[in-house]
């Protein structure tokens, strides 16, 4: 019983793979690697961001009367981003897990921006040299950000493309492939918020008659 | 059984078939345009530069590539065509004109515009340790802008070019040649009259779009042609020396790739 069903695996195989060439299955295994080369270049940038942060903390906290609330907002933010710790090696295949990450960093990200806001208070610390290239450097790992997570989700797409095409779409269960979760554009995560102080207007309906 | 698998077709088809429509719906709604790959190193499209100076500084950064292989180009425009964030959309273009070598990446691209009053530096994933954003932005902001300002245009590109330089000077060797020559001297050598009737070929055909179209004039064999809608002016100077042979070094994309690096100002 058993060696004839392995037969009749074994059969399907063959025919499947006369069918669609083994090429198929190298095609999969190097769009995995692209993926988890992508996911790499993803946990880097954002490693790069949270390396920022100490120096940024203690160049602010040196300013006179810097509002402690948004410091430590910054600093158990990070702390926070410290513990959800993936697989750099591996893109998650879990959609919740990439999902509490994203979380972790967006909120980073916030009160990173918030951060940048109140210095708008402090004139005297932005003057400075230190302030301005931790500045420049904050930009540019958020850029590098976007940039890393677009690329991601262009390769997971080719992936899972490729992945639910037929005929490789019953390969994949034999093999292990899994399809792998995006980055989602959550407002307010993907883009570093807009702050603006205005009470005045009421919310626009979304529907007029 | 036609119904079940044409339900299985819809399955298949639709999604791809609606995210390229979402995709061209939200292409159309961005209006953003991405300039054309630009003819040289040194693209003064708003008309600031005098043309000695544009063709010494261009002829400056050909020669930065024949000797380290780093391209570095600089883009002076009127407006930015895009609404998004300067640092997004810049990095977008110097993607698209495949600035710096395919396994180096090492390009680096100058934006400046001048509307605008904003200008960025895009540095290559492979210069970014060259130059890291610090130094982009100390050299935007510190050096570049203040002369900006007073309205010294010329002086800024010159000092921004220098600076630039200095610091990519060292992080790789060159050839002796741009990727423009040395595609020419493959293309002669390698390929004989096979690669000659293919150039013809091309060039044929890119003169009868040019026509068709009228948008993009081709200014004469082999030299470098210009789109009208990013101003005239710098089309006339650089047709000219090229057409007279020695003197214009134009600029082709090695193929590299841009991962967000780099910093910018505004004034």
């Amino acid at each position: 019983m058993k060696t004839s069903l392995g037969f009749g695996k074994l059969l399907l195989l063959v025919s499947l793979f006369s069918l669609t060439g083994c090429g198929t299955y190298n095609r999969l295994v190097t769009l995995e690697q692209t993926v988890n080369k992508k996911w790499a270049d993803v946990q880097s940038v954002y490693q790069r961001r949270a390396d920022l942060i100490p120096n940024l903390v203690s160049t602010v906290a040196g300013a006179a009367n810097f509002e402690k609330s948004t410091l430590t907002e910054v600093t158990n933010a990070r702390a926070s981003v410290g513990q959800v710790k993936l697989d750099p090696s591996k893109a998650p295949t879990d959609a919740a897990e990439l999902e509490k990450f994203q979380q972790a960093q967006g909120q980073l990200s916030n009160a990173l921006s918030r951060l940048l806001v109140v210095s708008e208070n402090y004139p005297q610390l932005r003057a400075t040299e230190a302030f301005q290239n931790l500045q420049a450097q904050l930009e540019g790992t958020e850029n590098r950000i976007s940039v890393e997570r677009n690329n991601f989700n262009t390769a997971v797409q080719e992936y899972n493309t490729a992945l639910e095409r037929f005929p490789t779409n019953m390969l994949n269960k034999m093999f292990g492939f899994k399809a792998r979760p995006f980055f989602t554009a959550a407002a307010g995560a993907e883009k570093a918020p807009e702050v603006k102080f205005d009470f005045s207007k009421p919310a626009t309906p979304t529907t007029t008659p | 059984m036609l119904g079940a698998s044409l339900g299985f077709l819809r399955r298949q088809f639709l999604g791809p078939i609606l995210f390229c429509i979402v995709l061209a719906a939200e292409a159309a709604s961005a209006a953003e345009v991405i300039p054309p790959k630009p003819p040289a190193y040194f693209n003064d499209y708003a008309n600031v530069v005098s043309k000695e100076k544009a063709l010494a500084l261009n002829e400056k950064l050909a020669q930065f590539e024949r000797e380290t292989s780093n391209q570095v180009l600089v883009a002076v425009f009127r407006k930015m065509q895009s609404d998004s964030d300067v640092a997004d959309y810049t990095r977008r273009i110097a993607e698209s004109w495949k600035v710096g070598q395919a396994e180096k990446r090492n390009g680096t691209v100058l934006f400046v515009f001048l509307d605008d009053r904003k200008m960025f530096i895009q540095v290559g994933y492979g210069l970014e340790g060259a130059l890291p954003d610090v130094t982009a932005f100390d050299i935007t902001e510190r050096h570049i802008k203040p002369r900006f300002r007073t309205g010294d245009y010329t002086g800024g590109l010159e000092e921004g070019v220098d600076l630039i330089l200095k610091a990519l000077r060292g992080e790789y060797k060159g050839g002796g040649e741009t990727a423009q020559e040395k595609s020419r001297s493959t293309a002669s050598s390698g390929c004989g009259p096979l690669g000659f009737l293919v150039m013809l070929i091309i060039v044929l055909t890119i003169i009868r779009l040019g026509r068709r179209k009228g948008g993009y004039g081709y200014t004469g064999l082999g030299g470098p042609f210009i789109s009208s809608g990013w101003g005239s002016g710098w089309s006339s100077g650089s047709s000219s020396s090229s057409s007279s042979g020695g003197g214009f070094s134009g600029f082709s994309g090695g193929g590299g790739s841009f991962g967000g690096g780099g910093a910018g100002s505004s004034w």
